[in-house]
Formats: C-alpha cells, sequence, structure tokens
C-alpha cells in the first residue's frame, strides 16, 4: 500500500516541481529535476509489481496498467531529453507533459469509462499546447490537431452516455448485446480511433506530425497513439469481447490503416512525413494483433506497442537533430553517413527494424502479430500484412540508399548530447530485446492475460 | 564449437572498426579471421542442436544449427572460397582509405552464409537469410558515390527483401501447420500437411527466386556487378545466390508434397533463355559472368525439381570453384586495362600465369573434359536422356554456353591497345594471381569428387542423375567443342581488335528479353508510384472540395479563416462519414 502512495506521491511532485520550476524559468534544473522524478516513478513502478488491486475505487494496479506506466514513464523521460535539446519552451513542455502523463496513467489503470475519459482529456489538451508551442509555424497543426480531439471526444462521450442508458454502469465490464450497445460500439470506435489514429478517423495526423517540431511528433507518434491504442484495446475487450462483429471491423479497419500508411507513405519527399506516415501503418500491425482477439493476439500487440514506442522515439530525436539544421526532406539524408556514421547506421537499423529485421524488436513483435493471426485463422489477415511490408520496403528503402549516397562538400556534424543518449537508449532496447526478446513477451503476455482474465470474470 | 566458426568473423568484423588508423593491418585480420574459421571446422562435429530463443505460452521458437553432410558441404566452400576472396582482395583492394570498411562488410557477410550454411530451422534460415540480403546491399553499393552503384543496391534490397517478407509469409504458415519450423520435423512430418502447404511452398520458393535470380527476378544480380569485383566473386560462387538453390537441395520433399516441381523446371528453363542469350550479347566483362551464373542456378534447380538431386549437388560444387575463378581473372583485366567493356579490355596473354589460370576456369565452365563443368553438364544430360526434346534443350544450352565463354575469353586475348588501367598484366600482385591458381587447381581437382561416394551420401545415398555413360561424355565433348570453334572463329584475335564498331547485340535484341524484364521492372515500380500519387492527389482534391464547403462556412463565421485553413473540414467529414458507416454497419446488423 505504501508503494502505491509513493507512486502516487511521486506522480503529484512532478506535476507540482514542473510548475513551480517553470516560475523559476531554470531550464536546466529542471531537466534534471524530471530525470530523477520520472526515474524514480519507474523504480517505483516496478515495487507496483506485487500490489495487485484496485485503490481509490478508480485505479487499478494489475500487471498490464503496471506495464504501461512502466513503458510511458520511460517514453517521456526520453522526451524530456529530446525536448531540452530542440525546444525553446522546454519548460512549457515538461510541465504539459507531467500532466500528461498522469492522464496516461489514469487510462492505463482505469476502471470505468469515466477514468479513460479523463484520462485522455488529460493527455490531449497539453498536447494540443505542447503542439502549438513547438514551434512558429505551428498554429495550424495545433488547431486542426484541437478540434479533430474536440470532435473525437465529444462522440466518445456520447459513446459512454449510451454505455450508461444501458447498462446503468460507467465501469470497463461485458455489456449486453442490443442495438444501443452497438451504436455506442460504432462511436467507440470512432473516437478512440482517432486517438489510437486508425484509418479512417486519422487523417489529419500527418499534418500534424509534419506541423510540430521534431521532438512533438516523436510524442505524438512514439506516446500519445500508443496511449489511444490502449484505452481502445481496453474498451474493446473488457465490454466489446462477446461482439464477434466488433473484431471483423477491426481487422477491416487494421487492413485500411495498413494500406492508407504506406501507400501514401510512398509518395512522401518529406522525411518526416513519410515516418508519420510509416507509424500509421504500423498501428494497422497493432490492430492486427486486437482483432485476433484472445490473449496471444492481444500479448503480440502489446509487444509491438513496446516496440514501436522506442523505434519512433530513436528515429524521430534523429529526425529532430536533422530538422534543426533544415534537412527534415528525404534529400536532407544524402551524404548522412558521410556527416555522421553513427546517426546513420543508428537510423538505418531503426528504419530495417520497422521492415522487420531480426534481431530487433520489429522483426520479434511483427512476427509475433502474424503469428496470432495465422494460429486464429486470420491467414488473409496476416497475408496483407506481410504484402504491406512489402509495399513499405520501397520507402524505406529510398531513405536508406540516400543517405549513403554521396554528397559534394559534406562535412563532420557532431550530435548534441541529449539526442546521442535517447538514440543510444532506444537503439539499445532495439537490439537487446531483438536479442534477447524473453522478458518483455512474458511482461506483455502477462498483461495480454490479465486483460483477458477481467473480462471473461464478468 | 559450431558458434565459433560463425563469431571469429564476426568478432573480426568488430575488431576492424576498432582498429580506427590502422587500416593497413585490416587485410591481414580479415585473412587471420577466416584462416581460424576453417581451422575451427574439423571441431564442428556433426547432428543438430537446439536452443530456444524466445517461447509465447506453449509455443517456443528455438535456434536449431544443422551440420548434417550436405551442410558440411557448403560450409566447406564457403570457408574456401571465403579465405581466398579475402587473400585475393589484399592485393585487388588497394584503395586505403576503404578497406576497413571493405573488410568489415566481407566479414560480416561471410558470418552471414556461415549461418545459412548451418541452418536446421525456419528461424535460423530466417536470420541468415536477412543479413545476407542486408549485407549484400551494403557490398553492392559499396562504392556509393557511384550513382549506378546506389541504383544498382536498391534495386538489389528491394528485389531481395521481397524475398525476404515472402519468406516470412510461408515461415509464419509453416509454423501453424506443422506446430514446428524445424527442417527434420517439417519434412518427416510433411503428409500431414495436406492441401495447406501448397501457398507457403509458393511463397518459400519466391523468396528462392529473389536470392538466387530466377525469373522474373533476375536483373538485380546483373546490376549487382556494380559491387568490388571479389564481392561479385564471393557472392556467385559460394554465397548469397546460392542460398536459393541450396534451400531447395534441402527441403525438396516439401516442393515434391506441394506438387511444385514442374513449376520450378518452368521457372528454371525460363530463366536458362533469358540469360543465354543476355550472356551472349552482353559486352561487360562481369555482366557476362553474371548472367552465365543465373543461367547455372537455372540448371541446377532444373536438375532438382527433375529427380537429379545429386546432379544439382555437384554441379551446385564444382561451379563454385570456377565461378570465382574467372570473376578473379575479370578482375585482373579490370585493373590491367582500366576498362569493363569486353571490346576495350586485351592483353589477357600478358601475364601467363592469368591467362593459364583463367583458361582453366573457361574449360571448366564450358565443360570440357577433364574439368568439373564436364561432369556436372554430363550428370545433368544423363538425367534427361529419356527425354528427347529436353535433351536436345539442354544440348543448345551446352553449345550456347561454350559458344559465349570463349567469345569472352577471346575478346580479352587480343593485342592491347594504348590504354592502359592503374596496373599493367605483368605487375599483378601475387596474392591475387596465388589464389587464382589455387582455384584452378580446385576447378581441375573438383572432378575427382564425382568418382568418390562422398557426395551421393552428402545427399542421403542416392544416385540419381550421375551415371556417366559414354555417348553422353561423346556428344557433351562435340556441343562444347563446336562451341569453343564458333567463339574462336569470330572472335579470333585478328578479327576480335576489329569488332569494336560491330555491334552484334543489335541483331540480337530482338530476343534479348532482360530488356523487357527491366522494363517491366520500372513499369512495376512506376505503377506502384503511380498509385502512390494517385492517393495523394486524391488527398488533395478532397481536401479542396470540403474546402470549398469550408469556406463558405467560415467566410460567415469570419477571423477564423486563417487558423483552419480548410483542411480541417475535410478531416471532420471524413471522421464523420467514417463514423457513420460504422453505425450503419452496427445497426443493420
Amino acid at each position: 500500500m505504501l508503494n502505491v502512495y509513493l507512486f502516487g506521491g511521486l506522480a503529484a511532485l512532478l506535476v507540482i516541481g514542473n510548475a513551480l520550476l517553470r516560475m523559476r524559468g531554470t531550464k536546466r534544473l529542471q531537466l534534471w529535476f524530471n530525470i530523477v522524478v520520472l526515474a524514480a516513478l519507474m523504480l517505483s513502478t516496478y515495487m507496483l509489481s506485487g500490489l495487485a488491486g484496485v485503490y481509490f475505487n478508480a485505479i487499478s494496479i494489475n500487471q498490464f496498467s503496471v506495464f504501461f506506466f512502466f513503458l510511458f514513464t520511460a517514453a517521456t523521460l526520453l522526451l524530456n531529453l529530446l525536448a531540452h535539446a530542440r525546444s525553446n519552451g522546454y519548460s512549457n513542455f515538461a510541465m504539459l507533459t507531467s500532466f500528461g502523463l498522469v492522464g496516461m496513467y489514469l487510462v492505463a489503470a482505469s476502471t470505468s469509462l469515466i477514468t479513460i475519459f479523463l484520462g485522455l482529456e488529460l493527455m490531449s489538451v497539453p498536447t494540443a499546447f505542447i503542439v502549438l508551442l513547438s514551434r512558429r509555424e505551428s498554429l495550424e497543426a495545433a488547431t486542426k490537431l484541437f478540434i479533430m480531439a474536440s470532435v473525437a471526444i465529444a462522440f466518445l462521450s456520447f459513446a459512454m452516455i449510451l454505455v450508461y442508458g444501458s447498462s446503468n454502469t460507467f465501469s470497463l465490464q461485458a455489456a449486453q448485446q442490443n442495438g444501443v450497445m452497438y451504436f455506442a460500439l460504432a462511436l467507440f470506435i470512432a473516437s478512440l480511433g482517432f486517438e489510437a489514429s486508425v484509418f479512417p478517423f486519422n487523417v489529419l495526423l500527418p499534418d500534424v506530425y509534419q506541423g510540430s517540431s521534431g521532438y512533438a511528433t516523436a510524442m505524438l507518434g512514439g506516446l500519445n497513439k500508443k496511449v489511444g491504442l490502449v484505452a481502445l484495446m481496453q474498451v474493446l475487450i473488457l465490454i466489446f469481447i462477446a461482439f464477434k462483429l466488433a473484431f471483423v471491423i477491426v481487422a477491416w479497419l487494421a487492413v485500411l490503416t495498413m494500406f492508407y500508411g504506406n501507400l501514401v507513405a510512398l509518395a512522401q519527399n518529406n522525411f518526416k512525413r513519410m515516418l508519420a506516415y510509416s507509424s500509421i501503418s504500423q498501428a494497422g500491425y497493432i490492430l492486427i494483433g486486437i482483432a485476433v482477439a484472445n490473449g496471444s493476439g492481444l500479448g503480440a500487440s502489446i509487444f509491438q506497442i513496446f516496440a514501436h514506442a522506442f523505434l519512433f522515439i530513436g528515429a524521430m530525436a534523429i529526425v529532430a537533430w536533422l530538422e534543426s539544421k533544415d534537412r527534415d526532406d528525404i534529400n536532407g539524408l544524402i551524404g548522412l553517413y558521410r556527416e555522421n556514421r553513427f546517426a546513420a547506421i543508428a537510423l538505418t537499423i531503426f528504419l530495417l527494424s520497422f521492415v522487420g529485421l531480426p534481431f530487433t524488436t520489429g522483426f520479434v513483435g511483427k512476427f509475433l502479430i502474424f503469428l496470432s493471426a495465422v494460429n486464429n485463422n486470420l491467414v488473409w489477415l496476416a497475408l496483407l500484412g506481410i504484402v504491406n511490408s512489402i509495399i513499405s520496403i520501397f520507402y524505406y528503402a529510398k531513405a536508406i540508399t540516400a543517405m549513403y549516397t554521396n554528397k559534394l562538400g559534406s562535412y563532420r556534424l557532431r550530435l548534441d548530447s541529449s539526442t546521442l543518449a535517447v538514440v543510444i537508449v532506444c537503439l539499445a532496447i532495439t537490439i537487446l530485446i531483438g536479442v534477447y526478446p524473453q522478458p518483455v513477451i512474458q511482461l506483455a503476455n502477462a498483461a495480454a492475460g490479465h486483460l483477458f482474465s477481467g473480462a471473461t470474470a464478468v | 564449437m559450431t558458434p565459433f566458426i560463425i563469431l571469429a568473423p564476426l568478432i573480426a568484423a568488430i575488431l576492424i572498426i576498432a582498429l580506427n588508423k590502422s587500416y593497413k593491418n585490416a587485410k591481414y585480420v580479415a585473412i587471420g579471421a577466416s584462416a581460424l574459421s576453417l581451422a575451427l571446422y574439423p571441431l564442428a562435429g556433426s547432428g543438430v542442436q537446439s536452443t530456444t530463443w524466445f517461447s509465447i505460452g506453449k509455443l517456443s521458437l528455438t535456434l536449431t544449427t544443422s551440420v548434417m553432410p550436405l551442410n558440411a558441404l557448403l560450409l566447406q566452400i564457403v570457408l574456401v572460397i571465403g579465405i581466398l576472396i579475402m587473400v585475393y582482395s589484399a592485393g585487388f583492394m588497394d584503395l586505403p582509405s576503404e578497406q576497413r570498411r571493405y573488410y568489415t562488410e566481407m566479414l560480416a557477410f561471410e558470418a552471414a552464409m556461415l549461418t545459412f550454411a548451418m541452418a536446421g530451422d525456419f528461424i535460423v534460415l530466417f536470420i541468415a537469410w536477412s543479413f545476407l540480403s542486408l549485407t549484400s546491399y551494403m557490398l553492392i553499393g559499396f562504392w556509393y558515390d557511384r550513382e549506378k552503384a546506389i541504383a544498382a543496391a536498391r534495386k538489389a534490397i528491394t528485389i531481395v527483401f521481397i524475398g525476404d517478407i515472402a519468406l516470412l509469409a510461408s515461415i509464419v504458415m509453416f509454423q501453424n501447420i506443422f506446430g514446428s519450423l524445424q527442417f527434420s520435423t517439417i519434412i518427416s512430418g510433411i503428409a500431414s500437411g495436406g492441401n495447406a502447404i501448397v501457398l507457403p511452398a509458393a511463397l518459400l520458393f519466391v523468396a528462392v527466386m529473389a536470392k538466387s535470380a530466377q525469373f522474373p527476378l533476375q536483373e538485380w544480380l546483373a546490376d549487382a556487378m556494380e559491387g568490388p569485383t571479389p564481392v561479385s566473386a564471393y557472392l556467385h560462387s559460394s554465397t548469397m545466390v546460392k542460398a536459393g538453390v541450396f534451400v531447395t537441395f534441402v527441403l525438396l520433399p516439401l516442393f515434391q508434397a506441394a506438387g511444385m516441381l514442374q513449376a520450378i523446371v518452368i521457372i528454371g528453363a525460363v530463366t536458362v533463355a533469358i540469360a543465354i542469350f543476355a550472356a551472349t550479347t552482353e559486352n561487360h566483362i562481369k555482366r557476362v559472368l553474371a548472367y552465365s551464373t543465373v543461367e547455372e542456378l537455372g540448371l541446377m534447380l532444373i536438375a532438382v525439381a527433375s529427380n537429379a538431386l545429386l546432379a544439382a549437388v555437384y554441379f551446385f560444387f564444382t561451379q563454385s570453384f570456377y565461378k570465382a575463378l574467372l570473376f578473379f581473372s575479370a578482375g585482373g583485366s579490370i585493373k590491367a586495362n582500366g576498362s569493363e567493356d569486353l571490346r576495350d579490355v586485351a592483353g589477357l596473354k600478358n601475364n601467363r600465369l592469368l591467362y593459364i589460370t583463367t583458361l582453366f576456369g573457361v574449360l571448366s565452365l564450358a565443360g570440357f573434359i577433364p574439368f568439373g563443368g564436364f561432369f556436372a553438364n554430363v550428370g545433368l544430360d544423363s538425367a534427361f536422356s529419356t527425354n528427347l526434346i529436353a535433351y536436345a534443350l539442354i544440348s543448345i544450352v551446352s553449345l550456347t554456353t561454350s559458344f559465349y565463354i570463349f567469345r569472352w575469353l577471346f575478346l580479352q586475348t587480343k593485342k592491347s591497345g594504348g590504354k592502359r588501367g592503374e596496373l599493367n598484366h605483368a605487375a599483378m600482385p601475387r596474392s591475387m594471381t596465388y589464389s587464382m591458381a589455387i582455384l584452378a587447381f580446385g576447378a581441375l581437382a573438383s572432378s575427382v569428387v564425382f568418382f568418390t561416394s562422398g557426395l551421393s551420401q552428402a545427399v542421403g545415398g542416392t544416385s540419381a542423375g550421375m551415371n556417366l555413360t559414354l555417348m553422353h561424355a561423346v556428344i557433351e565433348t562435340v556441343l562444347v567443342t563446336a562451341g569453343a570453334v564458333a567463339g574462336y572463329a569470330i572472335y579470333r584475335q585478328k578479327k576480335a581488335s576489329r569488332l569494336k564498331n560491330v555491334q552484334p547485340e543489335r541483331l540480337m535484341h530482338a530476343v534479348y528479353t532482360a530488356t523487357i524484364v527491366n522494363a517491366a521492372y520500372t513499369h512495376i515500380a512506376g505503377f506502384v508510384e503511380a498509385i502512390a500519387v494517385a492517393m495523394e492527389y486524391l488527398d488533395i482534391k478532397l481536401n479542396s472540395l470540403f474546402d470549398w464547403f469550408g469556406h463558405v462556412t467560415i467566410r460567415a463565421a469570419g477571423g477564423a479563416r486563417r487558423f483552419a485553413s480548410g483542411s480541417i473540414n475535410a478531416y471532420v467529414a471524413l471522421f464523420a462519414i467514417g463514423m457513420l458507416v460504422l453505425v450503419i454497419v452496427m445497426v443493420t446488423a
């Protein structure tokens, strides 16, 4: 019990501390404060693992939530480092992210729709401001994001009301199949689909990704959209597990999302935008695991969420660095190998991991997802996923080739220390977990198993 | 000890990166590591070993290495050719600044191929397969300041990765069907698969086609000639392209059960037809050899699929020596002449050792007795002795092969003109000529293996496709001699120097299908890009349509126009449409 208070206390300290430090305006001190508190949070997350149970009638500590506490905290830590290196308004970023992180905790630990709603709100409102403050030209992107988020939230609350009307409860438990619930299901898929970047509810995202600064893009694709997927997963599995149609629809949305992401990525000449579309297609792969709707499928999806979060943040760290030199175009990659070998090799590994190179997390995740689909008679879905992997090779190869193409008059470029740290951590996770994935697979499976036991118990 | 065979080159590769400034030692590290790996080979033992990589619930993913006789054969080839390649490179790669990168990539490539040679299940196979793709991509694009090399590398990685993904798809399905990914388990339980194995087996063959450059995925291999010559030699003799064919050796029962043998023969035959025309008309010194490799791989596949496994394996074995040798020779000519165009290359006879070793390679490739190539060809002939049409076709292939390789040789032996490369023939580094001499010996000595029982044991005791009859031997000899004589008549010394302005390939273009395939590749890539552009266009059009609605509203609202510059309406509208469709689906269900 003490550990739960410790965890909550640290989260509170993070929010209050950031608010206070922002007034002082000491950027460096604030970075160290964030690093220390976030590291402490990760440590206390580890200590939470034995304390399964529901606290304060709202926060559920279990294998599922603890896994995502850890993932979200680690990702936030990396993003803090990135933002510190890239942003002029780091203080704002840190404060807003600390709000967002609490929201993410709420989503991961929610026992009812209310907490999911609160968590998502708490995350998406600061996000819009982070995008807005990230660079001068991002007003348009932020406005679009804000408007769409409002629309999504509006429909989410409508769907919640429908659930309450039908089953007299907001808690996440299996619902009766009736017309109202089917209507609610459609609204849930649409509104949470926006949060999880599912086609066609996500079409504004590339605009936002491109319009905001690199570190904000890393946050959107590497963290926020993952929270959306977690929320979608919880609602679909815990409330709608008996609705077979829901998972058929998710399967088709997975196909649409993958094709949309990959086909449009082919036409991109802006590397950041290309990565944005590629991350949309990755959300499609993750949806395959959800569509399988059993323990192994969900476990695979959770593993892939973990894998892609770090891959995307690592890749975007390099892109943000390039962007600060006005080189986020695909032609900006030309000659990167000559200019900074480490950056070029690291980015190559990230991109190859997106495709599915063995001994990287990308391979393990994709393999688990396709395997779970095939083992559950969704061979067609796995094959379409593989077709998409083939399409994606065309644009990843374009980017990789550019990096190793020579350019006249190239000179050495240095990576700043924060970016270097982020890239090294992401690369280490990608390769170490890729070589020895067993621990993370076990955790992901336990998380999925817990979610499922919750679904069938009711 | 098995892992150490792979680890030796891998650790050396990392060591070379760490060498920093003392690049001069890179070649010694590379040669040493290859030698160490070869020295460790006798300790490899034999049999199958498994370790668990990771497990998910009941399912566990194992890494299985297998050192069965067939694996041992490939291991030996890779190791022996590998060390010769490193020695040759010591003389060939004299550009100091690039040596570290070169040897690192070469050693990583060797490690990947050694892993492949020991693959005992699909997971190890896939790992080795993708790392082969990756390292070969780096090596093909080694001269990354040349635009053509970059384009070739990109083409190679695109085509080869298509094969990788097809392999992944087949693996996932095999796991579902057999519950195991070990080759031995799959082959012994093949009957339980039923019709379900057809699709994964077909996907597996797509991977084979991509790796072994079979029609319609053959063009990357010819373009891959943009890499340094020792890379081509390694790629074509013992690694990479041989991987695909090797998989068909190991998993032959699988393709048999899936009823794919006829399809394999047809694909092999089409590939052979394209390759011999291309090789006959090509003027690039290395591309002739590349097309000849494509042809040989096609023949090997035809042999495997026609129940002549032993002939195919023997062909596989002996081809490694003479093909590496011929590429080495081409490297020497390129260095001496500073050109890769056969019409400019001359003076091969200036270096006696170079000329004689090259002649060994040519005679073996053409199929003259008593070289390895002769026995390989006769083995093939005997497999088809009952089918007259097939026999006639194979005979035409033999004749043409002999013709084009002698054309290749005679064009190089003309008197050298004024143009000179960085080296003259007499000053060829010893490491180059001596490694060629060893290979020339190998090309001759490999014919001895034909008469031993080792090879038939390697393929499980069958001797199918290996009966040497006098008639086949005579026919074969007559054919290849005819080819050689024709080559001599057209391209012999005096005429060869005058051939510069004659372009026989103009004539041949009618049948030169390689260009068609190349065009098709461009069209497919263009098609994919067109789809992408269409998607983008649709995106914009949709936006502007909604913009129009949007602006009307915004104008009415005033002010906010600058903020939401229109397209947001499209997004909200698409969101609404998507949701509406969902609601309709839900309500009707």
